[in-house]
């Protein structure tokens, strides 16, 4: 079954597409996932996932009462929808700055009652399921361009920009005495997040991208010794589950995307049972010593 | 550089903390701000970085109101128990200290630093594994990465054992020696020891004093 696969992989041009499209979805959504659980705003993917959501509705909304969108595909809207959900993030951020998490609660709620309108209003409900939990199996070529652009976007701004986002993510208010604009870092990473999350929901859908960030991020600061370390073991842990992930998906006729997040979760409590049991035999160790 | 402060007042909605204050600094003071917990000491200090948006009062770097200032850089700050860093997330010290310098360092400047404070053989440790001396070292080193003309730390021998804590303020005594302006809160009432050239002494009853050293005390505001 798993050879099926793996020939399948590089001879149906379908499972091409998913392949690299997973690549690229376990490198951007691991390394967005650190800055995002530095700031500690884990859920805030989710929360843009959902605002990105309401530009899909409004854009079938539009195209279903015969109004052509300014851009043809959703996921266009769904960009510039999230973007605005980002910088209404930030705004209400500022406003209750010691609650931060109530700002992504108002954006969050806001996002689901709007899309659920739109959606229903387009009468395309149907569509909604493939939106909510990802269909990497069915991205077309014009999604693999869009994703590499992102991917070559989000890349070349981490070589120019990476020093001050790392910065300002781990010690806003330090940032200042480096002579970093930290309010215009601020904008740059929630734009960019903002454009990410909405390129990975088709693949990976709106309930599923915060996990995609977060998870494999999570079992990564169980391993990482230091900033570098727990980028690369999240990336790493994070295609694993791509990989596999598909050919559970590919083998059992499931959700590719619900697949993939299983895998990241088992990897998740593999590393943190197999840490706490070096924990142990270290302690019992000492306390022979002693 | 200088700093002015002039008729300084600050309230946390109704609640008064800071009330007229004014001093005025020079370039290689060393000024030590005591006073008890909820005295204002560290509003204080926030007003002066800028974190507190000071509404009644001015304050003037080298005669740039603070609205207007933008070279931070001068600057190097350790806050309290270093509480606005995120140390749960993995993070050398090492790979701190690169993202915190600009790029006029070089290498060996920053090494330079961390062989005379003590922490060359941890650069390669995890943040959070570190004991409070060593973190108070690194954050000292990361302030002073910059070579700022003006440090400031705010009560920063609180967690630490006596050992460090005379390794620290001999520290800060050979960096004024060098020049750098230095500001430094402490609730502690052995400061005799140190060897500070203004002392601004602030009370829970909104009263202050500033003094210099050897000078009949100059201000008192009630």
């Amino acid at each position: 079954m798993f050879l099926s696969f793996i020939t399948d992989l590089f001879q149906q041009d379908f499972m091409l597409r998913a392949l690299i499209a997973g690549i690229m979805l376990g490198v951007l959504a691991p390394l967005l996932g650190t800055f995002v659980v530095v700031r500690r705003l884990s859920f805030i993917a989710d929360t843009l996932g959902h605002f990105s959501l309401v530009g899909i509705s409004v854009s079938l909304f539009l195209s279903s009462i015969g109004i052509a969108t300014f851009f043809e595909k959703p996921l266009y809207l769904g960009i510039i929808f999230s973007v605005i959900g980002g910088l209404l993030i930030e705004l209400f951020r500022r406003s209750y700055n010691n609650f931060q998490e109530i700002s992504m609660v108002i954006v969050i709620s806001l996002g689901a009652a709007l899309s659920a309108i739109f959606f229903s209003l387009s009468k395309k409900t149907g569509s909604l399921y493939n939106y909510l939990f990802g269909s990497i199996l069915t991205v077309t070529n014009y999604y693999i361009i869009l994703i590499l652009v992102t991917a070559a976007i989000v890349a070349l701004l981490f070589i120019i920009f990476g020093k001050q986002i790392l910065a300002v993510s781990f010690d806003e208010s330090s940032a200042k005495f480096l002579g970093i604009n930290v309010n215009l870092f601020q904008i740059i990473f929630i734009i960019m997040l903002s454009v990410v999350v909405s390129v990975l929901l088709e693949s990976a859908g709106v309930l599923l991208i915060s996990s995609m960030m977060v998870i494999p991020v999570a079992a990564g600061m169980k391993l990482g010794w230091s900033y570098k370390s727990t980028l690369i073991i999240s990336i790493i842990f994070s295609e694993l589950s791509v990989f596999f992930g598909l050919w559970l998906a590919y083998s059992l006729n499931i959700p590719s995307g619900a697949a993939i997040v299983s895998i990241n979760i088992i990897i998740l409590l593999f590393v943190a049972i197999i840490k706490r049991i070096i924990l142990k035999n270290r302690i019992s160790k000492l306390d022979k010593l002693q | 550089m200088q700093i002015n402060i002039n008729n300084l007042s600050f309230a946390y909605g109704a609640k008064t903390i800071i009330s007229n204050l004014s001093l005025t600094l020079n370039s290689g003071d060393y000024l030590v701000i005591r006073g008890k917990n909820g005295s204002g000491k560290s509003t204080f200090v926030k007003c002066l970085l800028g974190f507190n948006l000071v509404k009644s009062g001015m304050i003037f770097y080298d005669k740039v109101d603070i609205t207007a200032f933008k070279s931070w850089t001068k600057f190097g700050y350790v806050s309290q128990n270093f509480d606005d860093f995120n140390y749960e997330f993995p993070i050398t010290v090492g790979e701190l200290l690169q993202i915190s310098s600009l790029k006029k360092n070089s290498e060996s400047d920053r090494l330079r630093l961390l062989e005379k404070m003590g922490i060359f053989d941890i650069i390669n440790q995890n943040i959070n594994s570190l004991s409070g001396g060593q973190s108070q070292r690194v954050f000292i080193v990361r302030a002073m990465l910059n070579s700022p003309e003006v440090l400031i730390l705010d009560e920063p021998t609180a967690s630490i054992d006596k050992q460090n804590k005379e390794f620290f303020y001999s520290t800060i005594e050979e960096l004024h020696q060098e020049g750098i302006t230095i500001i430094l809160i402490t609730h502690n009432d052995d400061i005799e020891e140190l060897n500070y050239t203004h002392l601004l002494s602030m009370y829970n009853d909104l009263t202050t004093s500033f003094e210099e050293r050897g000078v009949e005390l100059t201000e008192g505001v009630l």
